[in-house]
């Protein structure tokens, strides 16, 4: 039975949402055809909050960059939770608290965008983590769900806790919350107070965009979160993790020494081989897709990286690579996982299941959401001709741009090494969207769920092919995806960015060429084999019959790589065969496969077992006993006298 | 007026670069099963069999699995294109290369990923184990050569001060074919050819034993046309791995008009002749060795990726930049 009132507050409140967004991107789209200084200079807004507080606003071109991407994210994800929602209200669920936090998670991105002051970006940045932890934790009759949202509870906390020290703390040097007068005062600050802001900043935004070793709620809460959400956090949500680390640390704490370039390279570098590692061996549909999440967070701070050294060589075209292969990958990293995500979202509400293994086939049953994961998973294993490739092309130019500008050193071995690094995490996300994509969508159904999944509701197919519209157009008119890149560029650097750009467009505007090329070769090949006539028949199985666990599975599929990764991923593997009367006659076999989380062990638990213990040996001082009491009011006594003498 | 003409030549140019690695890309294959036969003291079948075959398969009936969905049919299609495709950015016989920006050396690489992006799926399109097989350690070579790949040309790149492959084979001309760096990363790209190519010691392209299928795993379900252009594609790959190795031994220059027709010519032929020893010593790795078993690729492969490392390091060192 479907509730009639709540069908219509969904497509109400929904459709607010997709037009508020379409009138968003409109707005910025007349602001920004219009031009003007403000794109530079930023324009201001104040609020009164009352208590001599105010907030403060600022809207300029790094702003209006990733308002954009915010909008199309919110876009796109809302009209794909139009159909996607559908199944929860048929379920009789109530909506209400998806709806409300949907519009507050929104609402409180878009303030931690603009805000201007410690003070605002403090109050949206709490909101932003408040509200998508109950979006996570929509689904909570899941037990699961209901623990992996109190991991991204906890973290984001230890996230916050340094946020907040530190905002304090430069009010406390500066007296003041506004981001000018900080920036103001970092040259007077020493070395050590540099340090130290610019840590708890990488910590306090790191853990929210994912970077190794910070990652460890990011496969948990994005993975447990409705699939709409899941597109919203890992496709926007990092994003604005990232904004700050550009607007707080780049343009705020100044250029800084050359250890936070190569921190951020380094960190970059290995969360992209961690999360791709972990990726390759998951076996659920939506935590691979949140462990490749960390993997793209780690090639945009590997970006970034190498803005900051070139900003210490003073290596202009270099750095303006970087930034162009970072917001370029920022925008299409937002739009393919999106689009995976949902692709995702219609695999679950068809089978009930985020088990690949319990997958296959997929691609004849649901062919439109297919064709939109196929675009997806070559936009996100970084091949051409979609966009992720030539992003990772700009930003390997810029790693070897600053190598061959520097004039001597290690780094000039260690940088190139980075982009070898690069290359093998483009094959292991080659090996792990084939197996996303592979075991779900080809071969036999491996269960009768997969047997039995339909095509889901139209809306769930049409958002993923917009979205895949959406990328091919932006390799198809690069120079368009550059001048929206150009906003954020003429605010990061200085001078006129259109010199560089024209001068980027070389390799870029290939972008387009490359794709008609391929099109219109693949399209002459197959005009000129005349393949008229085809005979279906079984599968070759060497004269046996074939049956769907004849073929490879999703563990299996990637094996290779968790043997040859063994110690890395901490994998353990246990095989119990029940034999008849010799070796040779097998009953049944158990195989159990284990992937540890590294990370967990050798960095959480011995933190938590450190707190837990430094707990006990404070409840010593709680033993209830009368006498110990006693004692504390007689030394307290003691040292008052002792301090009031 | 000037400027369309300008873009019709580049277009004809473009046209005659891919129709030479077409032409030439079946009979090489041709020259190096007659190689092989030769260490083998055989006959060997005729150069020109490897046309022959492909023909004969263009003409025949297909096959397709039941379980098997567009994606199947699409494959032959994409694979060759996007192999096409990586052969725009290397130099060929008149120095030349259609596609010659900056940064086209990446495109080689991530083209012929392409093409194993779709081989790898449509292995998985028929539902039986040997494609599965096929697929799964087609990946897992993948992802060990690219490493190596990269890195080599990237220290070809740093050698030359330019990330277009057709600058990296003319500035090459300036570098001494001894340079040590320049050993080490020939050594790593031969390496990394040899997986590429799927010959022994990584795959053994003669076989359809299932203990040591790579490539042919993956293509066990085609026949027919299908399969003419999986292998042609294959042909192809072959091709255009050799005449980069030739290259960066012993580079062509950029040919110019006073080279008149002779010039032309002998530039054609030249590159067949370095392509065609090339070939030759491959096969005869391929006499010498024995197939590798999957988890001893890793070190094999290691190895290429260290000789690249290392020829950065000793051109640095030899530089005197460390």
């Amino acid at each position: 039975m479907v509730n009639k009132e709540s069908q219509t507050v969904r497509q109400f409140l929904m459709g607010l949402s997709i037009a508020l967004a379409g009138a968003g991107l409109i707005l910025s789209t007349i602001l920004i055809s219009r031009g003007g200084e403000w794109v530079k200079t930023g324009l201001r807004f104040i609020t009164e909050a009352g208590a001599g507080l105010s907030l403060t606003w600022k809207l300029d071109g790094l702003t209006v960059f990733f308002l954009i991407v915010l909008l199309l994210g919110q876009g796109l994800s809302s009209l794909y939770a139009l159909g996607y929602l559908k199944e929860y209200q048929e379920k009789n669920k109530s909506l209400w608290p998806f709806l409300v936090n949907w519009f507050l998670f929104l609402g409180s991105m878009f303030g931690v965008l603009l805000a201007d002051d410690g003070f605002t970006f403090l109050l949206t940045w709490e909101m932003m983590s408040l509200f998508s932890f109950f979006l996570v934790l929509y689904e909570h009759e899941d037990p699961a769900n209901r623990k992996s949202a109190y991991i991204y509870f906890v973290m984001t906390h230890v996230a916050t806790v340094l946020l907040t020290t530190v905002t304090l703390y430069l009010y406390a040097l500066t007296g003041s919350f506004s981001f000018e007068i900080w920036a103001g005062a970092v040259p007077s600050l020493s070395t050590v107070q540099l340090n130290f802001i610019f840590l708890a900043f990488f910590i306090g935004f790191g853990t929210k965009a994912g970077f190794v070793p910070f990652h460890i709620w990011l496969p948990y809460a994005h993975s447990a979160a409705p699939s709409p959400v899941s597109a919203l956090m890992s496709g926007v949500m990092v994003k604005v993790a990232l904004y700050l680390f550009i607007r707080l640390v780049w343009l705020t704490m100044g250029p800084g020494p050359v250890w936070w370039g190569w921190l951020f390279l380094i960190i970059g570098a290995l969360s992209a081989l961690v999360g791709i590692l972990s990726a390759s061996v998951q076996s659920d549909l939506k935590k691979l897709l949140a462990f490749s999440t960390i993997e793209n967070v780690g090639i945009l701070s590997m970006a970034l990286g190498s803005a900051f050294l070139a900003r210490t060589w003073n290596n202009v075209w270099a750095m303006d690579l970087a930034f162009v292969a970072f917001f370029w990958h920022t925008i299409q990293h937002m739009l393919f996982k999106s689009l995976l995500f949902m692709g995702a979202g219609n695999i679950i509400q068809a089978t009930h299941t985020r088990n690949l293994e319990r997958l296959g086939g997929l691609l004849k049953r649901m062919p439109k959401t297919g064709l939109g994961a196929l675009i997806g998973i070559i936009g996100i294993t970084a091949l051409p001709p979609l966009g992720g490739f030539w992003g990772e092309l700009t930003l390997f130019q810029s790693l070897l741009m600053n190598t061959s500008h520097l004039a001597n050193g290690w780094s000039k071995v260690f940088l190139p090494l980075s982009i070898g690094i690069l290359a093998l995490v483009g094959g292991l996300s080659m090996a792990t969207f084939v197996k996303w994509f592979g075991i779900a969508f080809l071969g036999q159904a491996r269960s009768p769920v997969a047997e039995k999944a339909e095509e889901a509701h139209p809306i769930q197919y049409i958002t993923p092919l917009i979205i895949g519209g959406i990328a091919i157009l932006s390799v198809l008119l690069p120079t368009a995806t550059l001048a929206l890149i150009d906003l954020p560029l003429s605010v990061l650097r200085p001078g006129n960015s259109a010199m560089m750009l024209s001068a980027l467009g070389t390799p870029l505007n290939l972008s387009s060429i490359y794709l008609i090329l391929l099109i219109l070769l693949t399209a002459i090949v197959f005009l000129l084999t005349k393949r008229s006539f085809h005979r279906v028949t079984a599968t070759w199985n060497c004269g046996q019959p074939l049956t769907s666990s004849m073929q490879y599975t999703a563990g299996g599929l990637t094996n290779p790589i968790r043997v040859l990764f063994t110690k890395v991923l901490g994998s353990r593997r246990n095989v119990k065969g029940d034999f008849a009367e010799t070796r040779y006659s097998l009953r049944s076999l158990t195989y159990e496969g284990k992937i540890k989380e590294v990370f967990e062990d050798i960095f959480y638990r011995p933190t938590i077992r450190g707190l837990l213990w430094m707990s006990s040996q404070i409840r010593k001082l709680q033993a209830g006993s009368i006498h110990l009491y006693l004692g504390y009011l007689l030394v307290t006594v003691v040292v008052v006298l002792i301090l009031g003498r | 007026m000037d400027e369309l003409f300008m873009i019709l030549t580049r277009l004809l140019m473009g046209i005659g670069h891919l129709a030479v690695i077409l032409v030439a890309a079946p009979l090489l294959q041709g020259f190096i099963k007659k190689s092989k036969a030769f260490w083998q003291m055989r006959q060997g079948p005729p150069i020109l069999q490897p046309y022959r075959d492909l023909r004969k398969l263009m003409n025949k009936e297909e096959m397709i699995s039941e379980h098997a969905s567009w994606i199947f049919l699409l494959t032959p299609c994409v694979v060759l294109a996007s192999t096409l495709m990586a052969g725009l950015v290397i130099p060929g016989a008149w120095g030349w290369a259609p596609v010659n920006v900056w940064g086209d050396l990446f495109i080689f690489g991530a083209s012929l990923g392409l093409a194993r992006l779709f081989l790898t799926l449509s292995g998985l399109e028929g539902a039986g184990t040997f494609g599965g097989m096929g697929t799964s350690r087609e990946l897992f070579m993948g992802l060990l050569t690219e490493p190596a790949l990269l890195l080599g040309l990237i220290v070809l790149a740093f050698m030359t001060e330019t990330t277009s492959l057709q600058g990296i084979i003319t500035g090459l001309q300036g570098v001494s074919p001894l340079f040590i760096p320049r050993i080490l990363v020939l050594s790593a790209l031969a390496m990394v050819s040899i997986a590429e190519m799927g010959r022994i010691p990584m795959d053994n392209p003669d076989t359809h034993l299932e203990l040591t299928m790579i490539h042919e795993g993956m293509l066990l379900e085609y026949s027919g046309p299908s399969l003419a252009l999986l292998n042609f594609a294959e042909q192809v790959k072959q091709f255009l791995l050799l005449l980069l190795l030739a290259q960066i031994i012993w580079p062509s220059g950029l040919i110019s008009v006073s080279d008149g027709l002779f010039g032309t010519l002998w530039a054609l032929g030249f590159v067949g002749i370095k392509v065609a020893a090339l070939g030759f010593f491959f096969a005869t790795v391929e006499s010498l060795f024995v197939k590798r078993r999957l988890f001893r690729a890793p070190h094999y492969l290691a190895t290429g990726t260290a000789s690249a490392i290392l020829a950065l390091v000793t051109l640095w060192i030899i530089r005197g930049q460390i």
